[in-house]
C-alpha cells in the first residue's frame, strides 16, 4: 500500500476507535483529523532517525499541543482528543511481535522487541504530559480557570481554622458567594 | 448536605467509571460539593474507589466512600461531567438541576450492539491497511474484530474478570486470523492480527497510568500501570497460546 496513504488509514482507524469510546457527532471527524496528524507527524521522523520512541515523543507533543487548542475551542476536555488520537501509535504491532519473538523461541529478541515497546509507550506519556505542561504555562484559559478554581477559594480564615465558628462562617460566605454569582 | 454529598462522589465515580483521569475526578468532586456550600473539600480518588469528605453548613465533617467495580471507555459522559461541573462553579446550575443531569449523564446508552460492531470493524480493518496489510487481510481483521469486541460485554454480564476477557478474546481473535491465512483469505496474517489485537491492547491505560504518575497520582498510576501490564500479558498469553496451538497442528510451521 502506498504510503501516502498510511495517515488516512490512521485516521479513519481512530475514528472507528473513537465511535467505540462512545464519541458522538463533530467530534468524530475532529479526532480522526488528529490521529492522521498524529501518523503523519511521525512518519518523516521514524524514516529519518530510525527511533520509534523519538518519533512517537515528537508525534505525542504535537497530539497533545493540538487537543489543547481543540478542547478551548469545543470547551471539552482535552483528554478527550487526546485518548483517541493517540490511538494509532500505541504500540499494539510491538506488542504482537514482542509475543511472536517469544514463541519462536527467540528469548533475547523477544525481550529487546519488548523494551522497545515499552520505551514507545513511555515516550508517548511523556510527549503528552509535556505539552500538557507547555500548554499550561502559556494558556490564559487554563490561568484564569486556575485563579477561579474552587481548590482555591479561601472559604476559611487562617485565624481559628478548626474552630466551629470559623468553619461555618467561612461556609455562608462561600455559599452567599455563589448565589451572588447565581443572579 | 448529604445529598451534596452523595452528588459530589456519584459525579467522581462517573468520571472514574467512564474513564477519567483520577485528577479529574478528584477536581470534579471537589468543585461539586465547594459549589453546594462545602468547605475544606478533599477527595482522594483511585480507579478502584473514591474518598469524599467535606464540613458541611452544619459544621460538621461529611464524607463517603464510592467502591468503583468496572470501568469503561465513555468519552462523552466524561466530558459531560466535566461540563456538569463547570456549570455548577459558574453558578449556572442549581442542585436539583444538577442531580437530574448527572442521571441522564449516567443513563446515557451505550453503543448499539450493531454500531459497537461496525466501530470495531472499522477500527480493526483501517489499523491492519496501516500496518501494511491488504484489503482482503483488512476484512478478516474486521470479522475477528467484530469477534472480539463483543467479548467484553459478554464476559462482563457473567462477572468475568477482565483479565479472562482479553486472554480469551485474543486467543480466539488471533485463531480467526490463523483461520484465515489457512483458507487463503489473508496474505499477511501479522497486520491482521496486529489490527484485530489493537482493539484489546491497553495502550490508552499505559500511557494514562505513566501520566496519572508524572500529574503526581502515585497510587492511582501505579494501580493503572499494573492493569495495563496484566492486559498486556493475557493478551500476549492468549494470542502466544494460539499460535503455540497451530505449530503443533501445522507440524512446526508458524505464520
Amino acid at each position: 500500500m502506498t504510503q501516502w496513504l498510511e495517515p488516512l488509514w490512521a485516521g479513519l482507524g481512530t475514528a472507528g476507535f473513537a465511535f467505540l469510546f462512545n464519541l458522538r457527532g463533530k467530534d468524530l471527524p475532529i479526532v480522526a483529523l488528529g490521529g492522521a496528524l498524529g501518523w503523519a507527524v511521525s512518519m518523516p521522523i521514524l524514516a529519518a532517525t530510525e527511533s520509534q520512541a523519538f518519533a512517537y515523543l515528537v508525534a505525542s507533543m504535537v497530539i497533545g499541543i493540538w487537543a489543547e487548542v481543540v478542547a478551548a475551542v469545543r470547551r471539552r476536555p482535552a483528554s478527550v482528543y487526546i485518548i483517541c488520537a493517540i490511538i494509532p501509535l500505541v504500540p499494539g504491532a510491538g506488542m504482537y511481535y514482542t509475543m511472536l519473538e517469544y514463541v519462536r523461541g527467540n528469548n533475547w529478541n523477544g525481550l529487546a522487541t519488548g523494551l522497545a515497546t515499552l520505551l514507545a509507550a513511555g515516550s508517548i506519556a511523556v510527549g503528552l504530559a509535556v505539552s500538557s505542561a507547555v500548554s499550561r504555562l502559556i494558556s490564559l484559559r487554563s490561568i484564569a480557570r486556575r485563579l477561579s478554581s474552587p481548590r482555591r477559594k479561601p472559604t476559611i480564615e487562617n485565624k481559628g481554622k478548626y474552630s466551629q465558628q470559623s468553619i461555618r462562617r467561612g461556609d455562608k460566605k462561600n455559599l452567599s458567594a455563589s448565589q451572588e454569582s447565581r443572579h | 448536605m448529604d445529598d451534596a454529598l452523595l452528588l459530589a462522589a456519584d459525579a467522581a465515580r462517573v468520571m472514574l467509571e467512564s474513564g477519567g483521569e483520577t485528577y479529574r475526578a478528584e477536581d470534579v468532586a471537589v468543585a461539586v460539593a465547594s459549589s453546594l456550600g462545602g468547605a475544606e473539600a478533599e477527595c482522594y480518588a483511585t480507579p478502584t474507589g473514591v474518598t469524599l469528605s467535606f464540613v458541611g453548613i452544619d459544621g460538621r465533617v461529611h464524607s463517603i466512600i464510592k467502591r468503583i467495580k468496572r470501568r469503561a471507555m465513555h468519552l462523552e459522559r466524561i466530558a459531560l461531567v466535566d461540563k456538569l461541573a463547570r456549570d455548577l462553579v459558574a453558578g449556572e446550575k442549581d442542585f436539583e438541576s444538577a442531580s437530574t443531569e448527572l442521571d441522564r449523564i449516567e443513563r446515557l446508552p451505550g453503543l448499539k450492539v450493531a454500531y459497537s460492531c461496525a466501530a470495531a470493524a472499522i477500527g480493526a480493518g483501517f489499523f491492519t491497511l496501516l500496518f501494511h496489510g491488504m484489503w482482503n487481510d483488512a476484512l478478516v481483521a474486521a470479522a475477528a474484530g467484530i469477534v472480539v469486541s463483543r467479548f467484553p460485554p459478554v464476559m462482563a454480564r457473567r462477572q468475568m474478570p477482565d483479565f479472562f476477557t482479553n486472554l480469551f478474546a485474543a486467543a480466539v481473535g488471533a485463531f480467526l486470523c490463523l483461520g484465515g491465512k489457512e483458507l487463503g483469505l489473508v496474505a499477511n496474517a501479522d497486520a491482521a492480527v496486529i489490527g484485530m489485537l489493537m482493539l484489546l491492547v491497553p495502550g490508552v491505560a499505559v500511557t494514562n497510568a505513566i501520566r496519572d504518575t508524572i500529574a503526581g497520582d502515585l497510587v492511582a498510576g501505579v494501580a493503572r500501570g499494573a492493569d495495563a501490564l496484566l492486559a498486556a500479558v493475557a493478551i500476549s498469553v492468549g494470542a502466544g497460546a494460539t499460535y503455540q496451538l497451530w505449530r503443533l497442528l501445522s507440524g512446526g510451521a508458524l505464520p
